[in-house]
């Protein structure tokens, strides 16, 4: 689990001439990417300083030290580069409280230990996050009556599918 | 222009009885509707509703600062699920 890389953000366009670029922030807040070293698909490796809304220097972080992207070539060979940090990295989630990329991809178990599908994705439309369910995509609310068990370690949910029941005009 | 006072709040009345049959019934349930016209009330906090949007239900767990809002505006009818990253759900 703590090898995993979250993808937290996007190079986008370069920004000017002196090589600031634009990113795309998939993050929370924006500072997580600034007071962490990112990491592309390749293995490089960047500091990010933020320059203004969605503009930043970036730097190049090798052994020998940062080297600052000065130059607008250089800054747009660097579009869509994918900015990932390591899950290690996030802080501790409050109680109750689960990373979205620590539920994706779940396994999900009925109560008998049988096994239903995956946790395709957890949706919040501001009523409550719910779990996606893989194959069929089921939704289920994402609550103690619902789901009494998730254990990251051991990669499940454990899942108490509600009725449904039906309203409507007669 | 808004809606008058003194007619009320709007809510199809099918849900009220429901509401009612699912609080008191105490069960792990689920009422599925399609009625997003309608206006959540004090009756229906603690409750999950799915509400239709047009392709699933999604479950809409009401509480008290819901109150007022219409079903239909927790149940998007147009999705971009966006990306974890660093994200978090709270189980309720």
């Amino acid at each position: 689990m703590d090898d995993q890389l979250i993808l937290m953000g996007v190079i986008g366009k370069p920004h000017g001439v002196r090589g600031q670029v634009r990113v795309n922030v998939f993050a929370e807040d924006p500072e997580v990417l600034a007071a962490h070293t990112l990491t592309d698909r390749k293995g490089r490796q960047f500091a990010l300083a933020w320059a203004h809304e969605n503009v930043a220097w970036l730097s190049e972080v090798t052994q020998a030290g940062q080297r600052r992207i000065s130059d607008r070539d250089e800054a747009a060979a660097l579009t869509n580069v994918e900015l990932f940090i390591p899950r290690s990295a996030l802080p501790e989630a409050a109680e109750e409280e689960f990373y979205l990329a620590d539920l994706i991809g779940l396994r999900a178990r009925d109560e008998a230990g049988r096994e239903i599908g995956r946790v395709g994705n957890v949706l919040d439309f501001g009523a409550g996050a719910s779990l996606e369910l893989t194959p069929g995509g089921r939704l289920i609310p994402f609550t103690k009556a619902c789901v009494p068990v998730v254990n990251v370690a051991e990669g499940y949910v454990v899942i108490n599918p509600p009725l449904e029941v039906e309203a409507r005009d007669e | 222009m808004s809606r008058s006072v003194w007619k009320g709040p709007f809510v199809d009345g099918y849900l009220l009885g429901k509401a009612e049959a699912s609080r008191a019934s105490g069960r792990n349930e689920i009422i599925k509707i399609w009625s997003r016209r309608s206006t959540i009330l004090p009756q229906f906090v603690g409750l999950t509703f799915g509400v239709y949007n047009g392709r699933k239900f999604l479950p809409v767990q009401v509480n008290e600062n819901m109150v007022g809002h219409k079903f239909g505006e927790f149940s998007p009818t147009r999705t971009f699920p966006g990306h974890a990253a660093d994200k978090k759900a709270k189980r309720g």
